[in-house]
């Protein structure tokens, strides 16, 4: 078992990367790239969001035929499934003939992360490449108004993060870009195994809006771009600062969302009063990418009781509600996951009555994932921290508190 | 009502240590105040959060989880685990302002019985002071 240690973040913001010509968009040019990938990449298929036909919606998609990518784009106006979802629903079982790459947004691609370290996502015949996001729509409000919605969306691609559209959880997002820069020390070359969760970033932000920069984040990423024949000889410095100086300000922006929440959400009362309208679906932890159990406890019959023990609550406190214990689903399901939450927002843009799940849900992964020296997502090397331990550590949770003691004489090393 | 208030706790006691320590405890005739309901497990690692949020959802005032020493285990790491899943728990009803006093970890040995006795009865102490829990009555429970 190796300890935990502080994170050495991606460290690998490659200095130089390719560079695509974008006449006719962005957009255009992430399809062209795409497409090259597909012939001249070596790669068998693509999972990547595509059009359905005649619809304003995209869907996962795993694409052979390269015409088919006119109509993909990793960047859809909302988020359907999450893509790490999508990733591990093809991979769970093994991806070993197959060599695919997924090209998703950053948030999904750590769930796809998150989701190899609980096995339910096979990452070694799967290239991960990821986009700079501009964010989504809540899902209720394109749906309600597709046409609006797609006009929303022009502005929202345009100005980055400068939009009132946006979803709440990317209106405070601060990982848009490669997974890991936002927490990452910068300067320096990386080392040959800087941990990294992507292969191949796409830079959308660069000085050059006229093109795409590629960026080869690891060898196999870099390998790839080489078949393909493009050659990364651009350098990638004022793409990473223009990153940087967007990064600020969504950090200083989540940083304030945070503030407020603690007078929104906590405390007993408030916490409860969050909750109040919801209607026990499930929706949430549905579609939460991170919340992969078959049989979830909470959608099991374990924890109903015989009606007498109801009575006999019932009785004790006067009333009882039902079905029992909403707060129990909630906390619960957080106790178990929210180490891997990646703040993607899906939570929230599924629940029917708008309550700020992915508000709450995040609020407490920023609160308790630092303290495990943990960020979900960022780096595959990381063991996930329920699944890990140091011998000494958390001394001043335990009653009488062990701090300061010489714990050592205590433990017993186990052969 | 100035009746005293007597807090009604449940304990997880893991078998090879604390629950052993428990029973020395009682052989022994050590003094223990009344209000630890105790549920024997077979280690501490095998208390899932949901065991302890339920207990406090339906009323317990706190909840103790008790294990053998890091390093003692029976089955070599569960406590380490478990003090991980503790810390997580604690850190969450910490980050929410949720009661995170009313649970607690202990290390103590199936011999014991003092420090069984002496943390069971601190601890019944220190929530009585803090009074029942809100989760007991609350009218959105
Ligand atoms: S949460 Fe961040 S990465 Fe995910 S869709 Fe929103 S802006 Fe993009
Ligand atoms: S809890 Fe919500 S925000 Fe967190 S990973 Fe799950 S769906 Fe995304
Ligand atoms: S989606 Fe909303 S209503 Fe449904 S269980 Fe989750 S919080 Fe409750
Ligand atoms: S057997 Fe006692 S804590 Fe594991």
């Amino acid at each position: 078992m190796t300890p935990h240690q502080e994170r050495t973040g991606p460290g690998a913001v490659p200095a130089q990367a390719a560079f695509l010509p974008a006449p006719e968009g962005t957009k255009k040019a992430v399809t062209d790239f795409l497409k090259t990938l597909m012939d001249q990449g070596g790669l068998d298929a693509l999972l990547v969001p595509v059009e359905v036909p005649d619809t304003p919606f995209h869907a996962w998609v795993m694409v052979k035929k390269s015409e088919v990518l006119d109509k993909a784009h990793p960047l859809p106006p909302v988020m359907s499934v999450q893509g790490g979802r999508a990733l591990s629903s093809l991979t769970k079982h093994g991806t070993p003939w197959l060599h695919i790459a997924a090209v998703m947004r950053p948030c999904e691609a750590r769930a796809a992360v998150e989701l190899a370290k609980l096995k339910q996502v096979r990452l070694d015949n799967v290239v991960l490449i990821t986009i700079d996001c501009p964010g989504a729509l809540p899902l209720a409000e394109y749906v309600a108004d597709p046409e609006k919605g797609q006009e929303r969306y022009k502005t929202v691609a345009d100005t980055w993060h400068e939009n009132e559209f946006l979803r709440p959880a990317c209106a405070r997002c601060h990982r848009f870009s490669l997974t890991g820069l936002e927490d990452g020390p910068s300067e320096g070359p990386a080392p040959d195994d800087a941990p990294a969760s992507v292969d191949i970033h796409i830079g959308l932000l660069g000085e050059d809006q006229n093109g795409i920069l590629l960026l080869p984040v690891t060898p196999s990423g870099a390998e790839i771009l080489k078949k393909t024949g493009l050659e990364a000889d651009r350098p990638t410095a004022g793409w990473e600062s223009r990153v940087r100086d967007l990064l600020k300000k969504k950090k200083e922006k989540r940083q304030a969302a945070h503030e407020e929440f603690r007078k929104d959400i906590t405390g007993l009362d408030r916490f409860l009063t969050v909750f109040d309208p919801c209607i026990n679906c499930h929706n949430c932890m549905n579609v939460c990418p991170v919340c992969y159990c078959q049989q979830c406890y909470f959608d099991t019959q374990t924890q109903f009781c015989t009606s007498s023990v109801y009575m006999d609550r019932a009785r004790k406190r006067g009333a009882l509600r039902f079905p029992p214990d909403p707060l129990l689903f909630h906390l619960g399901r957080m106790s178990h996951m929210v180490l891997s939450c990646v703040s993607c927002g899906a939570c929230e843009d599924a629940c029917p009555v708008s309550i700020p799940v992915g508000k709450v849900f995040s609020w407490v992964a920023d609160e308790t994932q630092p303290a495990f020296g943990y960020s979900a997502g960022t780096d595959r090397g990381d063991p996930l921290p329920l699944q890990n331990f140091l011998k000494e550590e958390f001394c001043e949770i335990e009653t009488p508190s062990a701090c300061g003691q010489a714990q050592s004489t205590e433990v017993k090393e186990n052969a | 009502m100035t009746q005293e208030f007597k807090p009604n706790l449940v304990g997880y006691l893991c078998n090879w240590c604390s629950y052993a320590g428990a029973d020395l405890a009682g052989a022994t005739k050590l003094e223990i105040k009344p209000t630890l309901s105790v549920v024997r497990v077979m280690c501490s690692s095998r208390v899932n959060s949901n065991l302890v949020l339920t207990a406090l959802a339906w009323g317990a005032d706190g909840v103790l989880i008790a294990g053998c020493h890091p390093g003692d285990c029976h089955y070599e790491q569960g406590n380490y685990y478990a003090r991980r899943r503790f810390a997580l728990l604690k850190k969450i009803l910490e980050s929410l302002d949720l009661e995170a006093d009313r649970i607690q970890l202990s290390w103590i040995s199936a011999a014991e019985g003092k420090r069984y006795a002496d943390i069971v009865n601190d601890f019944a102490e220190k929530i009585s002071r803090r009074g029942p829990s809100p989760l007991r009555n609350h009218s959105k429970i």
